[in-house]
């Protein structure tokens, strides 16, 4: 602990601060005032499920970053534990009577921890790299991509599995790396040059899209997918090539100001159109949450706000505005996972599961605890492996014996859930709720061309 | 997580993390401990010295034994959604949670109980049987997330408990840790009125102050086969009481009678999960009757005749099961929800004869206006269980203090009229001195003999219960020391 002391006597960059958060954009008191301590947020946290730490709780965590403004506790490792274990997957926001916004105290005490205690190292390079040198620019993402195609197409893959040189990755990213799927050429690229994509038939409106950073890299189908679904139903669909990294991943790990710094791109790329689509929920929440973010900056709060109303995951845009049934079976039984940044952090249940159920043949089965965070949360499963897996396998044990497919609406889930998938032996196939109403939609017109 | 290592050189720290298997199973440094200052109830603050989490009854067994061989205080804690205080650590104590050993040990239908450790949450177990058709059915409104080992030790309530009694009524068997490290087992196998004295319901509601249970066996009861709410809004607190009485004395038992006034209808409607109450209303009843499905229709009948002509300004029974959860849901996260529209509350427990109920309303009212602070009502009406919830902000120089006062002085009020002091919440370290309203001071010292049998020296949650010093006792004491020098 002697060097983290050593650390917090640098000199503040900012004395606004509160109680021992000496850097702007402290925790909010506002936010934590209206906790009552009754604890009915226990039972929804899955790091308290695992530890039955009050510590590790939602009304804990909110307790100690009171502490640390009220001058009792210090900004330190030990008070980094119980705010850097939490999944950030906001159930204790649903469960919680008075609305206590747990998921902002935690990442503005994220935010004060960072700037408190860099991280130094080999956390700090591996951290730097992925959050500075890598997600931010697409570019780098699409090289990665390439390469990543490379190793699977090339044989490498193969030949990294046979020579067991897989044996020297540590245990997690080995099982990460056997169910990466098959990378194909991200949607922002392909389109690069295309303006505007048309609506088949006639258009309803013009919509733009955020195509992701991990989601067009490792997922770049679903991204087609999503764009097939748009214009099939009306949509003519930009993608803004000045679009980057929503800036979760960032904001999560308390790197506020990064954060900060791609909301204003963001905000700039998509500012001439009246709706944001994103497929990815953990995108989609962050995005709705810019104006947090400029707590101390009146007029880019009021702009980010007025952003956020225009952002929309795919799901509730299509609820809303209509789309075509598919009158092509697809004969399965499959569950629904509930993304906690579609669920929790948006408030969006039925929509998805509506889509699911308006395919013909799709049988669908309950999934206990549905909206039970999974353990990804966001780049967690790297950052904490351990609770990740036992937050992961109270998850598998939910998921239904009998169904061929979990759907769900977030990358970061579908990674996770396949790697439940495959460590526990299953043998589900992890498909995103737009794919699924393509498939039903592609069936329908080959049906068509065959007769 | 914290690693494997104990980064302390107190022995008993050692000892104990021993005890219960290492770093992941204790807590000892201040940033952790400073979750477990409080429970629900939040005035008072005390760091515990450590927090252990055994794993099995042995362990707990241990863990008392070592704590009473080295004359460490030490008490249970379960979910800590107590609200009067009676998992907090006056004394530096050593604090047992309870929450892992969480396990439904069994389920015999054919006998109708379950067993089941401590920290097994009060919902999961009816959630747990309720595909079979049964269910459990003490409910208190934090049964999302209290465990029935805390249930046990507040003999807890809730809204069912107008017809189905308070969780003594369906305890059939505990398995005991004593203060000094015996483990007892008492009802056992859990048939109910075993010859001798009633231990069970001398350990039940002790508040954790004779010993700490470690195994409970609970009866379980059929789902009836029908089952129906109504939600009625009066524009006057008089005739919403009126008509609670007269439900009763028509001859229904309704499963649950609740009640909410114009502030506690401000907070829910505040919150997470609105109903869209009239905000101008003075009172709001929830009425729930159960039973075989033949007769509700008729018992419903009876309670809108009822209301209606206690003048109530809208009636209706739930469309559908969805509405029916809705206002529940409504209800029961009602304390939490005051957190919607102030910093901080103290919930107060009154229980006051149903009569009386339009004048003990008047005079919280006068407490609130004399006060300067605001009250909500949210009460189990039907058993004239008054929850006055004592808003304030804790940040503000005397509030605390004015808060408390003004909950007092609603407890004096019950008293008053005949009632009592608590109904469900306990005593705790709150209602401490109130029980003066109710005792004298030789019973009160009668009952701290009681405590001396089973905790001769106290280190279990001391200073809960029971004012201290209570002067009787002290002076008891000393003439018996005095006797025998």
């Amino acid at each position: 602990m002697s060097v983290r002391e050593l650390d917090l006597k640098q000199d503040p960059p900012c004395t606004s601060g509160l109680g021992n958060y000496l850097w702007s954009d402290p925790p909010d008191e506002k936010k934590w005032a209206d906790c009552v301590h009754c604890g009915m947020c226990l039972e929804s946290c899955p790091t308290y499920e695992q530890t039955g730490q009050e510590q590790h709780s939602p009304r804990g965590r909110v307790h100690l970053i009171k502490s640390v403004a009220e001058g009792k506790l210090q900004v330190n490792e030990q008070f980094m534990d119980p705010v850097f274990q939490c999944l950030d997957c906001r159930a204790c926001t649903t469960a919680c009577p008075a609305d206590v916004d747990v998921g902002g105290l935690i990442e503005e005490a994220r935010g004060q921890i960072r700037q408190a205690m860099p991280l130094t190292g080999v956390k700090g390079a591996v951290s730097k790299f992925f959050l500075h040198d890598l997600f931010p620019h697409q570019n780098r993402l699409n090289t990665l991509g390439g390469l990543l195609r490379f190793y699977q197409k090339s044989g490498m893959q193969k030949v990294v599995r046979k020579t067991k040189l897989i044996n020297i990755m540590p245990q997690h990213l080995v099982v990460m790396e056997s169910i990466m799927p098959e990378v194909k050429e991200p949607v922002k690229k392909k389109y690069k040059d295309v303006k505007v994509i048309k609506a088949k038939g006639e258009t309803k409106q013009e919509v733009a899209m955020l195509t992701g950073c991990v989601m067009d890299v490792m997922f770049s189908d679903i991204n087609e997918s999503t764009i097939n679904v748009l214009t099939r139903n009306g949509n003519d669909v930009v993608i803004p090539q000045n679009q980057t990294c929503c800036g979760a991943l960032h904001v999560h790990a308390g790197d506020r100001e990064m954060g900060r710094k791609l909301a204003k791109q963001n905000m700039e790329a998509f500012k001439d159109f009246d709706k944001v689509i994103v497929n990815a929920a953990g995108c989609g929440c962050m995005m709705k949450e810019y104006a947090e973010l400029f707590k101390e900056d009146p007029e880019m709060h009021v702009k980010a706000e007025e952003f956020s109303d225009k952002v929309e995951d795919i799901s509730k845009h299509l609820h809303d505005t209509g789309y075509e049934k598919p009158k092509a079976e697809i004969n399965t039984r499959i569950t629904y996972h509930d993304a906690c940044h579609l669920a929790h952090g948006q408030g969006i249940r039925q929509q998805p599961r509506d889509i699911l159920l308006d395919i013909p043949g799709v049988d669908m089965v309950q999934m206990p605890n549905s909206d039970r965070c999974c353990g990804s949360a966001g780049i967690y499963n790297i950052t904490n492996p351990e609770m990740a897996d036992a937050v992961l396998e109270s998850k598998m044990e939910n998921v239904p014996d009998d169904v061929e497919m979990i759907s769900m609406g977030n990358p970061g889930c579908m990674l996770q859930m396949a790697m439940g998938v495959q460590k526990y032996g299953r043998n589900q196939k992890i498909v995103h709720t737009v794919q699924l109403l393509d498939w039903a939609y592609k069936k329908e017109d080959c049906m068509k061309e065959g007769e | 997580m914290r690693g494997k290592n104990i980064k302390s050189k107190d022995k008993h720290i050692l000892n104990l993390a021993n005890i219960v298997g290492g770093a992941r199973s204790i807590l000892y440094q201040k940033e952790d401990l400073l979750a477990y200052d409080c429970d629900g109830f939040t005035i008072h603050k005390h760091l515990p010295k450590a927090v252990v989490f055994p794993k099995n009854s042995q362990e707990v067994a241990e863990v008392v034994k070592y704590c009473s061989e080295n004359d460490l205080p030490f008490l249970a804690r379960g979910a800590g959604t107590g609200l009067s205080g009676g998992a907090i650590p006056l004394n530096e104590e050593v604090i047992i949670s309870m929450v892992r050993m969480k396990k439904l040990i069994s389920v015999d239908l054919e006998n109708r109980r379950a067993v089941v450790e401590p920290g097994f949450v009060n919902l999961k177990l009816t959630n747990s049987i309720s595909d079979k058709g049964y269910y459990y059915a003490p409910d208190p409104s934090s049964q999302y997330c209290c465990t029935i080992g805390g249930n046990v030790a507040e003999n807890a309530g809730g809204a069912h408990c107008l017809k189905y009694g308070v969780t003594t009524n369906h305890i059939l068997g505990l398995e005991v840790v004593m203060p000094n490290g015996e483990i007892i087992e008492i009802g056992k196998d859990g048939i109910p009125d075993a010859p001798g004295y009633d231990l069970l319901g001398l350990i039940t509601g002790s508040e954790g102050t004779l010993g700490i249970v470690t195994k409970i066996t609970v009866r379980i009861l059929k789902n009836p086969e029908g089952k129906q709410t109504v939600l009625a809004y009066f524009d006057h607190v008089e005739d919403g009481s009126q008509a609670v009485s007269n439900i009763i004395s028509a001859g229904i038992v309704p499963a649950a009678l609740e009640m909410m006034d114009k502030t506690a209808i401000e907070g829910v409607e505040a919150a997470a999960f609105p109903v869209g109450h009239p905000k101008d209303i003075e009172a709001v009843l929830l009425i729930e009757v159960d039973g075989i499905a033949a007769g509700i229709d008729e018992q419903i009948e009876q309670i809108l005749e009822v209301c209606r002509k206690r003048n109530v300004r809208e009636v209706r029974a739930a469309r559908n099961e969805e509405e029916r959860a809705r206002w529940w849901a409504n209800r029961k996260t009602g304390f939490g929800a005051m957190g919607a529209i102030s910093p901080d509350y103290l919930v107060q427990d009154g229980v006051i004869p149903r009569s009386k109920l339009p004048e003990v309303l008047r005079r919280i009212n006068e407490i609130s206006d004399e006060s300067g602070l605001r009250i909500a009502n949210i009460f189990h009406a039907g058993d004239g269980n008054l929850h006055p919830l004592v808003l304030f902000d804790a940040r503000v120089p005397g509030e605390s203090e004015k808060a408390l006062e003004a909950g007092s002085l609603c407890l004096k009020v019950c008293a008053d009229v005949g009632g009592t002091i608590t109904g469900e919440h306990g005593v705790g370290i709150e209602k401490r001195e109130e029980m003066r309203f109710v005792f004298t001071e030789e019973e009160i010292a009668a009952q701290t003999e009681i405590r001396e049998v089973f905790n001769p020296h106290n280190l279990l949650n001391a200073g809960k219960l029971f004012p201290t010093p209570s002067r009787c006792v002290e002076i008891k004491k000393e003439m018996k020391a005095q006797a025998i020098s």
